[in-house]
């Protein structure tokens, strides 16, 4: 990015005045065409009012046109937009197909597009519908009521049975197995190794 | 100490293991016979009257649906639909961008086909990889088709005399979500029946 972006403002995407809800309105309001009638750096501005002009403006009821030649001067397109904002655009030298396509631009859009970096692709009044996620949504109650810090949560799952653990379990069965054998002493026995 | 013995037989046992494992043939099963579990086969599921049971759970969902819908209680829908190569997910009243060259112009009312996800406050349609056609209707306009903020692209190489500098603008639509709306009652076997023939 360049030094010029630096001051260049950004914005999110929006429509004006609820435009598309219900009716689509067209945004230009006026156009101005002005040109020259003897410069051939007009020529293509020239085709363009003799051929395409009339029909433009059949197609647009809505939106006002103005032709005004002037002498040696260049030719430019001022587009006026509903909102206020006007747009000046220099068309010297440009073929008829060329200006066909800026009078298109200036025709579809809302108004001067150039000054504005969009920081989305979306907009929305309604952000969320069944309510933002968090971690608690879908849990078990279980889970919910969970008092911290607990010992049973923050063990690992696979802790294995360690050698001394099984020693320990091995030796009480054998005592069970002798008390059963044994009888009384042998209960005896186990309290005492406990 | 029979347990001492088991414990380093087995660990003898993984080390055979991991040393057999190592190569190109990891994806065949090359332990041997004796070391796979050899379990039971569960033959004392009932499949079918589980698959009752999952299609009356089904079918009640659907028939809740179906009702909330009907008396139009659902409240604002919202919808995750695929266009341009992105997905987004909106609801009546949003704007969306589609970058780059798109042939629609100004004014044109447009329904959206590929809905991938239709939801509502109590219930959500998850489609496969989209939900059949014709069962949910989300219908924009295009309110604007226009150019981007000029973008510089400058390159430049350090003591190689080479230096360019490009200047560039691609064109953006701006379109408006009309509505989204449930055309027709859910139905639960509706899954089952042969896809339908319209390929986009």
């Amino acid at each position: 990015m360049s030094n010029s972006h630096l001051f260049l403002k950004s914005g999110f995407p929006r429509a004006p005045l609820q435009n598309g809800l219900g009716r689509y309105v067209c945004q230009l309001q006026r156009i101005t065409l002005k040109f020259c009638k003897n410069n051939g750096s007009s020529r293509g501005m020239r085709d363009f009012i003799e051929n395409h002009l009339v029909d433009f403006a059949k197609e647009n009821p809505g939106i006002v046109v103005y032709v005004k030649p002037r002498r040696h001067r260049t030719p430019v397109l001022v587009a006026e937009y509903l909102n206020g904002q006007r747009e000046w655009l220099n068309c010297r030298n440009n073929s008829q197909s060329e200006i066909s396509k800026w009078i298109d631009l200036l025709k579809t859009q809302n108004g001067s597009s150039s000054s504005l970096r969009l920081r989305k692709m979306w907009h929305t009044d309604v952000p969320s519908i069944q309510g933002p996620w968090t971690p608690f949504l879908l849990r078990s109650p279980e889970a919910q009521n969970q008092t911290y810090p607990s010992r049973e949560i923050s063990t690992p799952l696979d802790v294995p049975q360690s050698a001394t653990e099984k020693l320990i379990e091995l030796f009480k069965q054998q005592k069970l197995e002798a008390a059963g054998e044994g009888g009384v002493d042998g209960v005896l026995e186990q309290k005492r190794a406990e | 100490m029979s347990f001492l013995a088991q414990s380093v037989r087995q660990v003898l046992r993984h080390t055979t293991q991991h040393v057999s494992l190592n190569g190109a043939m990891r994806a065949l099963s090359i332990s041997p016979a004796l070391l796979q579990q050899n379990k039971p086969a569960p033959s004392t599921i009932d499949v079918s009257a589980i698959a009752k049971e999952h299609s009356k759970a089904i079918q009640s969902v659907c028939e809740k649906i179906n009702q909330q819908v009907a008396k139009s209680e659902q409240g604002r829908l919202f919808a995750v639909v695929h266009l341009c190569g992105k997905q987004f997910k909106i609801t009546p009243g949003d704007i969306i961008l589609v970058e780059g060259y798109w042939p629609p112009t100004i004014g044109d009312e447009i329904s959206l086909d590929k809905v991938l996800l239709a939801g509502a406050r109590d219930f959500t349609l998850i489609g496969r990889p989209i939900l059949e056609p014709g069962l949910v209707t989300v219908k924009a306009t295009i309110i604007e088709k226009t150019l981007t903020h000029t973008k510089t692209h400058f390159k430049k190489k350090r003591r190689k005399q080479y230096m360019r500098i490009n200047f560039q603008r691609s064109p953006n639509t701006m379109i408006r979500i009309n509505s989204i709306e449930l055309t027709r009652p859910v139905e639960h076997n509706a899954a089952d029946a042969p896809p339908s023939l319209r390929l986009f």
